[in-house]
């Protein structure tokens, strides 16, 4: 049973905190799906998360506190960090993308069993997949790495629905084996549909905190909390 | 026309040599992203411990591997140098970062070892192993360019065959991403500067006694090895490998040349700024449609 916790979470960036304050939480077998509208701060608060940038705050994995760790230690005690833009060794082939990424007893077989079309394309240089090829490789290669927790950031941007369902569905999977997955997403409605807790960024701020069913169930509250001051505003100057 | 030919073939000496920097100097660009001008300065500094050893009555026996490990462990510092500070700097930034580090190192070395003060070179591999075209091809010359075709070929191996290769690879073509899978990135990234410090540090106590043997003549050897390097595009062993040799048949040649001869020092500048122009044909036919 793993737990990551976030508390106090504060992240900048030109020395302006656009993170200011998050606290989050992730558990096995769950998926806690992270909303925002654009530059509302997703991916400043995964790689404050991960270590790619310094953050203030603590970073609770199962208890321990890791916020003063390199990124690679966080990564080799559990965490792994898919991040946004599909990061493949663009010169390496699919099945060298997995290997490289492989935790000592784990196997090729859980990736191509989690993206069976991987399978054909395993000795295909990763700068030639398709998009949707590239993203499920990322994932199956943080997979293969044994994580505890795994923080995914915007996987559907780009990609046609039916592959983004198909992404959903894997990703959800991986929660039911037992990882704990944070899920960033900008399109709401698939996310919700798969994830169990849900948070709202706006601005580097937690504005909601709850289940996904209840925000699914009420659409016109995901858009004022997606974009309540705009809202505001255009209300004002109307 | 044999004078020419005998002229060549006193150039292969040279040649090896640039070969094996050359291939050093892509070895360090494409494992850890950084055109180093610091690579033969390094390999001068383990050089000289070997030579200030020997000096001092130690057998080469043991001078040697000292020297190779202080080889080593000079290319560690910079290693160090770079992971710690400048591995998300532009790779410009990390150029010129390594260029004022020559400049630094240069003027220790030359205090440090008496500046043009003549130093006893041993012939770590004396004698000469055949005649070609009527010139003696030294062994220095002859295990240069076995060095450096070995070196590339266990490179080349050990990047496709093994997982640390793989890693290598993978830090190569991103590091942040790899270092988010859990590769240990500063480890390896230190140990590639060690690796590259150490070979160099070899081939030059090789070369050495052939060169004007003072610290700064063997650091600007950097110079013949970054047109080698250009050659080879800083990706392909083989073509560094191949445009090192060259460039020192074409220095042999030009030494051949009463007119020439005195220029030939200028030979590696010239190979540079052609490959840069070749290089920008493609730039300019494009922007000319
Ligand atoms: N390198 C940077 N330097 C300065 N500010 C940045 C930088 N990157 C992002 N920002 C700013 O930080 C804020 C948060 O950006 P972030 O990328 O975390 O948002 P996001 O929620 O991931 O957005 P998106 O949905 O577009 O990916 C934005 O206001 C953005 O302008
Ligand atoms: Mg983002």
């Amino acid at each position: 049973m793993t737990e990551l916790t976030i508390k106090q979470l504060v992240v900048a960036r030109g020395g302006i905190p656009v993170v200011r304050g998050i606290d989050l939480t992730v558990r096995s077998g769950e998926i806690s799906v992270v909303l925002g509208s654009n530059g509302a701060g997703k991916t400043t608060s995964l790689e404050g998360i991960s270590g790619i940038i310094p953050a203030k705050g603590a970073i609770l994995l199962d208890g321990e506190d890791i916020s003063g760790q390199a990124a690679g230690i966080r990564a080799r005690r559990g965490l792994r960090h898919v991040e946004q833009g599909r990061t493949v060794f663009p010169e390496m082939t699919t099945e060298e993308n997995l290997k490289v990424a492989l935790a000592p007893g784990a196997s090729l077989d859980e990736a191509y069993g989690l993206f069976p079309e991987l399978v054909q394309r395993r000795d295909i240089k990763s700068a030639m997949l398709s998009g949707g090829e590239q993203q499920m490789l990322v994932i199956a290669r943080a997979l293969v790495g044994r994580p505890k927790v795994i923080l995914i950031d915007e996987m559907s941007s780009g990609l046609a629905p039916v592959i983004v369902s198909r992404l959903m569905e894997a990703v959800r999977k991986l929660a039911d084996g037992g990882m704990a997955v944070l899920l960033v997403e900008q399109f709401a409605n698939l996310a919700l549909g798969v994830g169990n807790r849900a948070y709202v960024l706006r601005r580097g701020a937690v504005v909601y905190n709850g289940g996904c069913e209840a925000l699914l169930k009420d659409p016109a509250r995901l858009h004022h909390l997606y974009l309540g001051d705009v809202a505001d505003s255009v209300a004002m100057h109307a | 026309m044999n004078s020419l030919l005998t002229s060549a073939v006193a150039g292969l000496s040279a040649g090896g040599a640039y070969a094996i920097l050359g291939v050093c100097a892509i070895f360090t660009y494409r494992l850890v992203a950084v055109v180093n001008f610091t690579g033969a300065a390094i390999g001068a500094t383990g050089t000289f411990v070997m030579v200030a050893l020997y000096e001092s009555g130690v057998p080469l026996a043991l001078a040697v591997p000292v020297g190779i490990v202080a080889g080593a462990l000079a290319a560690l510092a910079v290693g160090l140098v770079m992971a710690t500070w400048f591995s998300g700097a532009a790779a410009s930034t990390k150029a010129a970062v390594t260029a004022a580090l020559l400049v630094g190192i240069i003027a220790v070395g030359l205090r440090l070892t008496g500046g043009q003060h003549p130093h006893n070179f041993p012939d770590l591999i004396p004698g000469s192993a055949f005649r070609l075209a009527g010139v003696e091809v030294t062994w220095a010359a002859v295990v240069t360019i076995a060095i450096s075709v070995l070196f590339t070929f266990i490179t080349e191996q050990f990047l496709a065959r093994t997982q640390t290769g793989l890693e290598l690879r993978a830090l190569s073509q991103r590091p942040m991403a790899a270092e988010l899978i859990g590769i240990r990135v500063k480890l390896l990234a230190l140990s590639v500067w060690a690796v590259m410090g150490a070979v160099t540090a070899f081939a030059l106590m090789v070369i050495a006694p052939q060169r004007a043997p003072d610290f700064m003549s063997l650091s600007l050897l950097v110079v013949p090895a970054l047109a080698a390097a250009l050659i080879g595009a800083f990706a392909s062993f083989r073509a560094a490998l191949a445009g090192g040799m060259a460039i020192g048949i074409i220095e042999g040649l030009a030494s051949g040349l009463d007119t020439f001869s005195q220029y030939r020092g200028a030979i590696p500048f010239l190979v540079i700024l052609a490959v840069l122009m070749w290089s920008q044909r493609g730039a300019r036919f494009d922007e000319a449609r």
